[in-house]
C-alpha cells in the first residue's frame, strides 16, 4: 500500500494567522471567540478573524484576490506549500472543501445593489464554490487537478481522504487538500433559524451546553507519496494512516441518538490504518458544544472504544465552528500534538454529560509521547468522516 | 377560535409545505409530531416558532418550550389566544 | 457494468432509455406532478428543494437494482456532483431574512448539495460512503474513476448523479448504478467504453 505523508501543513483562523500563531494560543489556553466587529457579524459571539477581505489580501502579499472564502483559503494553503515549488517531474491537485463560497461577498454586493449603492458586478464571479479551490490553484500556481468538494462540516475531511486516494490509486503525487470558509450574514442567518447557537462562550462536551459559536479560517495539508518526495525533498511532519465518510441516514441536521453514523466511520478508519482502537492516543473531536452533537458523538465513542476511552478534546471553544473548513483546522492541530506532545484541552467545560460521563482533557498536559491522533468532522446531511494521522 | 383554528391549518399546510393536505385532513386534537398525525420533526417545529412570531406576533426563545405549545392544534390555539 | 440509468427532467422521466412518463411543456409544478404518477407514500418529498426531490424521484426508479444484501453491508457509494452546488434554494433563503424578515430553517437546511445524499440515505437506510463534488460539467470519466476507488475497496454497488439547477429552467437529474464486475476495478479499455456511453445516454435524453 502506497504510504501517504503529510509535508506541509497551514492555517488561519480566529486563534492565529498561521501554524505557529495557533499553537501559542493553544498552549496559552486562548480562546478566538469574541463579539464580531464586522457588519455581518456584529453583536454575534463567533470566532472571527479581524481582518477585512483588502487587509488580508495585503498583509500576506496574495497575488490574487477573490471572495474571503478563497481568500483565507489561499492563506492557508500558500502556508502549506511554502517549502514547495511546481516541479514538472510531479503531478500536483488541489482538492479543496466549502460550504459557503463566495456567498460571503456576493451578499454584500446584493445588499449594495438593493440599497442602490455602488456595487462591483466583477465581484459575482467568486461567487461559485469552485471558484474558492481555482483561486487556491492560481495564488499556488498548480495547474494539474483541481477539485471542490461541498459537504458541509466534514468537506476539509473528505478532501483529504479524496487526496489520499487519488496517491494511492497513482492519478497524483503531491496534493494541497483541506477546506475553507469565510463568515458570511448567510451562515449566521441560517444557525439562527436553526437555534443552535450558544449566545455566550460555547461548551463542548459539557452537560449544559447550549449550542454552537461559529467561526471562520481554513486549514490545508500537503499530501505527498515516498516517490514524489524523493524529487521534491519535503521534511514530513506527519503520515495520513486512515479514513472513512458514512452515513448517518438518521436527519438532515441531527445526529442519531446511537451515533451509527459516527461510529461507522471511526471504524472504518481505524480499519484503513490497520489498527486496534487502543492504538489511538488522543481523539480531536468533532464537538460543535450542541446538545444532539456531542451526545451522539460521545456514544459513538463509547461504541468503538468501549471502557477504554483515549484522552480526547474539541478544539471548537478555541476557534469556533469553521465549517467546510474544520476538518483541515483540526487535522493541522493533531499534527501539532504528535509534533509537540501535548493534548489540547476541551476549553470551558465543567461537568460532563449526564448520560454518558465522558471526561475531556480540560486543561493543556504535556505528554511523554502522542503517536496517533483521530479526527472526526460530522457535516450535516449525516455526512461523517474520520481521518487518522500519525507520526 | 373556531375560525383562528382553521387558519391556523392553512398556515399550518403553507409554511410547512404540506402539499397533499388540506384543513380537512387536519384533526384538531391529532398530535401532529406523531407518525398517525403530521409526522412533523425538529426542523418543523423550528418553522412553527417562525411563524407565530410572524402572524401572531409571539416570541418563542426556546425552542424546548415549543414540545408542549406545537402538540396539536387546539394546542397552539390555546397558547395564541393567551399570548397576543 | 452500467446497471440501470434514469433521467428526471421537466419534460418528464426516463428509464433505461425509455420514457416512463411524458410531461407538458412548460408545466409549472412538475416535480409534483412526476410524484403524484408514482404512487410514492413519503410526504416528506414535499419539503424537499429540487435537487433532493429530482434525486429522490430518480432512486425510485432504479431502486429496485439495488439489492438490500448489498445495502446491509454499506457496500453501496453514493458519489453525486453539480455545478450550481444549492444555488436556487439559496437565493430562496436570502429572500427569506432579507425581505420577509425571517431566516427559514426548512430553506436553509437545503442550501448544502450534500443533503441531497443525505435525503436519499435516510429514505432508503443507505449507511455507506456519500461524497458531493462541484465540477463544471458532467464528466461521465469522473464519476468512473471515483467508483474505482469504492470498487478497489471491496464495494459492490456505485450509485452516481449528476443532479442540477441551473439558473434557466433546465434543471436536470442523470442517475446511473455501476457494479463491479468480476469485483475488480474498471479496466482503462473498459472506462473509455463505459464514459462513451455514459456521454451517449445524458445527451440523449437531453436532446429528447
Amino acid at each position: 500500500m502506497i504510504e501517504i505523508f503529510v509535508t506541509g501543513y497551514g492555517a488561519i483562523s480566529s486563534i492565529g494567522n498561521n501554524v505557529e500563531e495557533m499553537l501559542q494560543s493553544l498552549l496559552d489556553e486562548k480562546s478566538g471567540i469574541q463579539k464580531g466587529k464586522l457588519p455581518h457579524s456584529e453583536k454575534q459571539l463567533v470566532g472571527e478573524i479581524h481582518f477585512t477581505n483588502e487587509e488580508l489580501i495585503k498583509k500576506f502579499g496574495l497575488k490574487t484576490t477573490g471572495s474571503r472564502t478563497g481568500i483565507l483559503g489561499a492563506i492557508a494553503a500558500k502556508e502549506a506549500f511554502a517549502n514547495h515549488s511546481i516541479n514538472a517531474e510531479i503531478r500536483t491537485g488541489v482538492i479543496s472543501g466549502t460550504s459557503v463560497g463566495g456567498m460571503d461577498t456576493s451578499e454584500i454586493e446584493y445588499r449594495n445593489l438593493l440599497e442602490e449603492k455602488p456595487h462591483n458586478v466583477a465581484n459575482y464571479q467568486f461567487h461559485s464554490s469552485g471558484n474558492s479551490s481555482e483561486q487556491i490553484a492560481e495564488e499556488l500556481g498548480i495547474d494539474g487537478f483541481i477539485n471542490t468538494i461541498s459537504t458541509a462540516c466534514s468537506s476539509a475531511a473528505n478532501s483529504i481522504m479524496m487526496g489520499a486516494r487519488m496517491i494511492r490509486q497513482g492519478m497524483v503525487d503531491r496534493v494541497v487538500v483541506g477546506g475553507t470558509d469565510g463568515l458570511a450574514g448567510f451562515t449566521i442567518n441560517g444557525f439562527r433559524s436553526l437555534m443552535i447557537f450558544d449566545e455566550e462562550w460555547c461548551r463542548p462536551f459539557d452537560e449544559s451546553r447550549k449550542g454552537l459559536n461559529l467561526g471562520e479560517g481554513a486549514g490545508f495539508l500537503v499530501l505527498e507519496s515516498a516517490k514524489s518526495i524523493e524529487k521534491s525533498e519535503s521534511t514530513i511532519l506527519a503520515r495520513l494512516r486512515g479514513w472513512s465518510n458514512a452515513s448517518d441516514a438518521y436527519h438532515q441536521t441531527a445526529s442519531s441518538p446511537n451515533g451509527q453514523g459516527a461510529t461507522l466511520s471511526m471504524t472504518e478508519a481505524l480499519s484503513v490504518a490497520g489498527m486496534k482502537p487502543e492504538e489511538i492516543d488522543y481523539i480531536n473531536a468533532h464537538g460543535t458544544a450542541t446538545p444532539n452533537n456531542d451526545l451522539s458523538e460521545s456514544q459513538a465513542i463509547i461504541n468503538v472504544f468501549g471502557s477504554k476511552i483515549p484522552p480526547f478534546s474539541s478544539t471548537k471553544a478555541y476557534t469556533g465552528h469553521t465549517l467546510a473548513a474544520s476538518g483541515g483546522i483540526e487535522a493541522v492541530i493533531a499534527i501539532l500534538a504528535i509534533q509537540k506532545g501535548y493534548l489540547f484541552p476541551n476549553l470551558n467545560h465543567r461537568n460532563v454529560i449526564e448520560e454518558t460521563k465522558l471526561q475531556p482533557i480540560t486543561t493543556i498536559q504535556k505528554v511523554n509521547k502522542i503517536r496517533v491522533v483521530l479526527s472526526n468532522s460530522f457535516g450535516f446531511g449525516g455526512n461523517n468522516s474520520t481521518i487518522i494521522l500519525s507520526e | 377560535m373556531n375560525e383562528l383554528k382553521e387558519n391556523l391549518k392553512a398556515q399550518i399546510i403553507e409554511q410547512l409545505n404540506l402539499e397533499d393536505l388540506t384543513t380537512a385532513d387536519i384533526q384538531d386534537d391529532a398530535n401532529l409530531f406523531s407518525d398517525d398525525g403530521l409526522g412533523l420533526d425538529s426542523i418543523d417545529a423550528l418553522e412553527f416558532i417562525v411563524l407565530l412570531e410572524s402572524e401572531y406576533g409571539i416570541k418563542i426563545a426556546d425552542p424546548s418550550e415549543g414540545r408542549d405549545i406545537f402538540q396539536s392544534v387546539n394546542s397552539l390555539a390555546a397558547y395564541i389566544e393567551k399570548n397576543r | 457494468m452500467i446497471v440501470a440509468d434514469c433521467y428526471i427532467a421537466s419534460k418528464g422521466s426516463f428509464a433505461n432509455g425509455q420514457k416512463v412518463h411524458a410531461l407538458d411543456d412548460g408545466e409549472e409544478n412538475w416535480l409534483k406532478t412526476l410524484y403524484d404518477s408514482g404512487k410514492y407514500d413519503y410526504p416528506k418529498f414535499h419539503k424537499m428543494d429540487n435537487l433532493s426531490k429530482m434525486a429522490f424521484l430518480g432512486t425510485e426508479l432504479i431502486a429496485k437494482y439495488i439489492l438490500p444484501e448489498i445495502t446491509e453491508n454499506d457496500e453501496l457509494q453514493l458519489v453525486f456532483a453539480n455545478s450550481n452546488s444549492s444555488a436556487q434554494t439559496d437565493l430562496k433563503f436570502i429572500d427569506s431574512y432579507q425581505n420577509q424578515g425571517n431566516p427559514s430553517p426548512s430553506l436553509f437546511v437545503y442550501t448544502l448539495p450534500n443533503i441531497v445524499t443525505g435525503e436519499l440515505s435516510i429514505r432508503h437506510k443507505w449507511f455507506g460512503e456519500n461524497i458531493f463534488f462541484i465540477n463544471e460539467r458532467f464528466d461521465a470519466s469522473f464519476f468512473i474513476h471515483q467508483t474505482n476507488f469504492a470498487f478497489k475497496r471491496g464495494n459492490k454497488l456505485c450509485l452516481c448523479a449528476w443532479v442540477d439547477t441551473t439558473m434557466n429552467p433546465s434543471e436536470e437529474c442523470f442517475l446511473f448504478l455501476l457494479s463491479a464486475e468480476n469485483s475488480a476495478e474498471i479496466s482503462r479499455e473498459r472506462s473509455a467504453e463505459m464514459h462513451e456511453e455514459l456521454t451517449n445516454r445524458i445527451n440523449n435524453y437531453r436532446n429528447e
